[in-house]
């Protein structure tokens, strides 16, 4: 129970979110159906959990709020800014409480107290001050030293056992209760060559002596008693059936449908004279046999083993198998370079099984390790909401792209950089009221906070409407702090990228409020540690973005193997668009470096004039080029010769290499060369920052 | 050999819960997280079933009714989780063609009680 406690807590938090974040939709669209529902559903499921878990004051503090929301979906009460306040606080309430649901805390117990009037206030109820009386659900077993009798007449619907009902089980139940015998009704039954196995066409009459009350005894046919008939009747306030001679006829009768005549009894006891009851008996012993035998034979299958639908690992397994995975590809690239040296056929299926079986198993791997962004949507759309309030600005938060899927530990570490954009863009971003009125923008400023897809890369996005970074201010700042030198000569890019610099803090920059937490610096240092980077672009009075780009994967890629030289190198295959070769190696060096290429002109960087390189080997075979892209621009790769497709484990260049560009790490070949892995997205940044370059010429 | 259930619930430690309870009385028991996840893992080889009521993707009650329809499940007993609030749905199970319902919160032994009512 304890451990499933922990299931418990752990699934309280999330549905919290959820909740949270529906909440904070709703606030929005406060009309939309399938919001509420969702709010209430996701209510539902946490009172319901609680109160399994013993967590009662959550579960009736739950109640209270669903119930405030099944008003709203029948529409006898209103979504308002106010019950979505109070809504949020007891949210926050239930997370402080799980861990004091008992209340212990005075401070708990006084805010449990308050937000319960105020949730009842929505319901139009009065709250009584003690919220933890719970109905419970007793079942009152009268004291009683003698057992009473009673007769039971039970006649299942026909249909019984097409319900999963069982009515042999039914009278099992009743002989555990005391001392029983059941008399079944065989009139209705027919020929055994015209019997339905599947109709239930007997009845029983049943003399059952126990402690019971008559209720308790109901109860054994709660579940059937909508398509049966059932009555219960006290006979005689004393066990009738302890009487052997009773007993004897009663047993000697067999059948129900017998004629039975009770003064045949010849009952001494008081009581006896009571029994109102002409029942009968039974026991046709082939016939009760048959029809157990059906019953039994429908319920008869076998057990196989079968997988539960999910459970939860801890993530220093899944780095461990992921480190195990990387392995395994490393050495299955040497298996494959031997292979392909021995020519051996039966050799070569056997590799490239074991090709194709890493590959999957890279695949799900990955896929295990990978969360939809908008996990963490939920987080700030909370924070901008209280912020915003506090500093009493109106404040649009708007999320695209909550599917793009990321490495569970990036978006960990995402997180609180993000927080810390989000929470300048609201302080020193966007205008107060006053300031946005007067400038002709609209009362609510935006927020749009944006993941999609780019590459190789996955970029988030963080766009404000305010009042964006004036270039003049911060380059004045950063003489003043020594950052740069009063007469250097910097582009307003330049400049906005000082923002990023340890020697400032973004608060002083942009306004002249206190910063609150940590710079833009400690920002940048956070999102260089994902191997991504942070990009600021920003407009006087129209608005700042802040783009961040983050590697899709973090250990291993598909990559299209190269050589330049005596070098290998890997180009990530997800930023590569087509192949070409390029018959004419001469050509290659033309001034306006555009290739035409099916009709295209497309910009090219030749790699061996870029790395400088100088080897004789392969330099007069006809060049390959390989097109890559980022979403936005397309750039040709000039290189000696393309190798084939290339499973590549990433490996870091240590700190040594930290300041070259186009490298974003190494792996190990087959063989135990190392090949470096272009980072694309900087490849085409060099050619597109290049043309800049020209057009300020 | 172990008699299979079947337990069907969108929240993860109600499943976890019964499940543990369920296989502690010696069951064998397959998990399923909602209404259509449940249909997909039931099989002949199930011998009882327990199911939320409100679920997303595919509800208890759908779920019920879609068992019903296949000659091979009329016979399985469904045990509906309802709670307080939700007694009235309780004729809609059994329309469905539930066998049997119980009111959450309850006491972890009496699902094993109601469960044994219908699989021995």
């Amino acid at each position: 129970m304890d451990n499933m406690k922990a299931v418990y807590l752990e699934e309280a938090s999330e549905l919290l979110d959820k909740l949270e974040n529906a909440l904070l939709q709703l606030d929005d669209t406060p009309d939309e159906k399938s919001i509420i529902e969702e709010v209430f559903r996701i209510m539902h499921t946490l009172k319901g959990n609680s109160s399994m878990f013993g967590f009662i004051n959550i579960a009736e503090f739950i109640h209270n709020l669903e119930t405030v929301y099944d008003l709203i979906r029948i529409g006898k009460q209103q979504v308002s800014k106010e019950l979505i306040d109070v809504t949020l606080a007891s949210m926050d309430h239930i997370k402080e409480i799980v861990k004091d649901h008992e209340l212990a805390n005075e401070a708990n117990k006084d805010k449990h107290e308050q937000l319960t009037t105020q949730i009842l206030a929505f319901t139009g109820e009065e709250h009584l001050v003690t919220s933890t009386e719970v109905k419970e659900k007793t079942t009152i077993k009268t004291k009683q030293d003698g057992k009473k009798t009673y007769h039971l007449h039970f006649k299942p619907g026909k249909s019984i056992v097409n319900d999963g009902n069982n009515p042999l089980y039914l009278i099992d139940e009743l002989y555990s209760l005391g001392d029983c015998i059941a008399l079944p009704y065989t009139d209705k039954v027919s020929d055994i060559t015209h019997l339905n196995p599947t109709d239930c066409v007997t009845g029983w009459s049943i003399f059952l002596s126990s402690t019971s009350t008559t209720n308790a005894i109901k109860e054994v046919f709660v579940f059937v008693e909508a398509n049966s008939v059932v009555s219960v009747d006290k006979i005689s306030d004393t066990n009738l059936l302890a009487n052997k001679k009773i007993k004897n006829i009663i047993t000697t009768t067999k059948l129900a449908n017998a004629p039975f005549d009770i003064n045949s009894l010849n009952l001494t006891d008081e009581e006896a004279a009571e029994e109102p009851v002409t029942k009968e008996k039974t026991k046709n012993k082939s016939l009760a046999s048959k029809v157990k035998e059906v019953a039994k034979n429908m319920a008869e299958t076998h057990t196989k083993e079968k997988a539960s639908s999910s459970i939860r690992v801890s993530s220093d397994k899944l780095d461990e198998l992921m480190n195990l995975v990387s392995e395994l590809i490393t050495t299955q690239a040497a298996l494959s370079l031997h292979t392909d040296k021995k020519a051996d056929p039966g050799l070569e299926v056997i590799t490239e099984n074991v090709e194709k079986l890493s590959r999957q198993l890279r695949d799900i791997a990955f896929g295990m390790t990978l969360v939809p962004i908008k996990n963490m949507f939920g987080r700030f759309q909370r924070m901008i909401r209280d912020i915003s309030k506090e500093l009493d600005k109106d404040v649009a938060f708007i999320t695209e792209g909550g599917d793009t899927e990321l490495d569970k530990t990036i978006i960990e570490s995402l997180t609180d950089p993000l927080m810390h954009i989000l929470r300048n863009s609201l302080d020193h971003g966007i205008e107060s009221k006053e300031q946005r009125a007067s400038l002709g923008k609209p009362d609510k400023g935006t927020i749009v906070l944006k993941a999609y897809y780019s590459g190789t890369n996955v970029n988030v996005e963080i766009t404000d409407d305010g009042k964006g970074i004036n270039s003049e201010i911060i380059r004045s700042k950063a003489i003043e702090k020594g950052v740069i030198e009063e007469d250097a000569v910097l582009s307003e890019k330049e400049i906005f990228n000082l923002v990023f610099h340890a020697g400032f803090s973004t608060a002083e920059v942009v306004t002249d409020v206190s910063g609150r937490g940590v710079g833009m610096d400690v920002v940048r240092r956070n999102i260089n540690t994902l191997r991504g980077e942070i990009d600021i672009e920003s407009t006087v009075n129209k608005g700042t973005t802040l783009t961040i780009s983050l590697p899709l994967t973090l250990s291993i890629i598909d990559g299209l193997l190269v050589e330049l030289g005596n070098g290998s190198y890997i180009i990530p295959l997800a930023a590569i668009d087509k192949c070409y070769t390029y018959r004419n190696a001469k050509d290659v060096n033309t001034f306006t470096k555009i290739l035409e290429l099916n009709n295209n002109q497309i910009p090219y960087i030749n790699l061996r004039e870029t790395f400088e390189i100088t080897d004789k080997k392969n330099e007069d075979i006809p060049k390959q080029i390989v097109v890559i892209n980022n979403g936005k621009s397309q750039v040709a790769l000039i290189c000696d010769h393309i190798v084939g497709e290339y499973q590549a484990v990433i490996k870091p260049l240590g700190v040594y290499f930290k300041e070259q560009d186009y490298i974003s790490g190494s792996t190990i070949l087959g063989d135990g060369t190392i090949a470096l892995v272009f980072d694309t997205n900087r490849l085409i940044r060099k050619y597109v920052d290049a043309q800049e370059d020209v057009t300020i010429l | 050999m172990p008699n299979t259930l079947l337990i069907v619930d969108d929240s993860e430690s109600i499943r976890e819960l019964i499940s543990s309870n369920l296989i502690d009385a010696g069951y064998h028991v397959i998990k399923a997280r909602d209404g259509q996840d449940g249909l997909d893992k039931l099989s002949t080889e199930v011998k009882l079933v327990v199911t939320d009521l409100n679920m997303p993707i595919m509800d208890g009650i759908t779920m019920v009714k879609n068992i019903r329809k296949n000659p091979s499940y009329k016979h399985i007993p469904i045990i509906m989780l309802t709670t307080e609030s939700q007694l009235e749905k309780k004729n809609a199970a059994r329309e469905a063609g539930a066998t049997a319902w119980m009111v959450k919160p309850f006491e972890e032994d009496k699902l094993l009680g109601v469960v044994k009512k219908f699989v021995r």
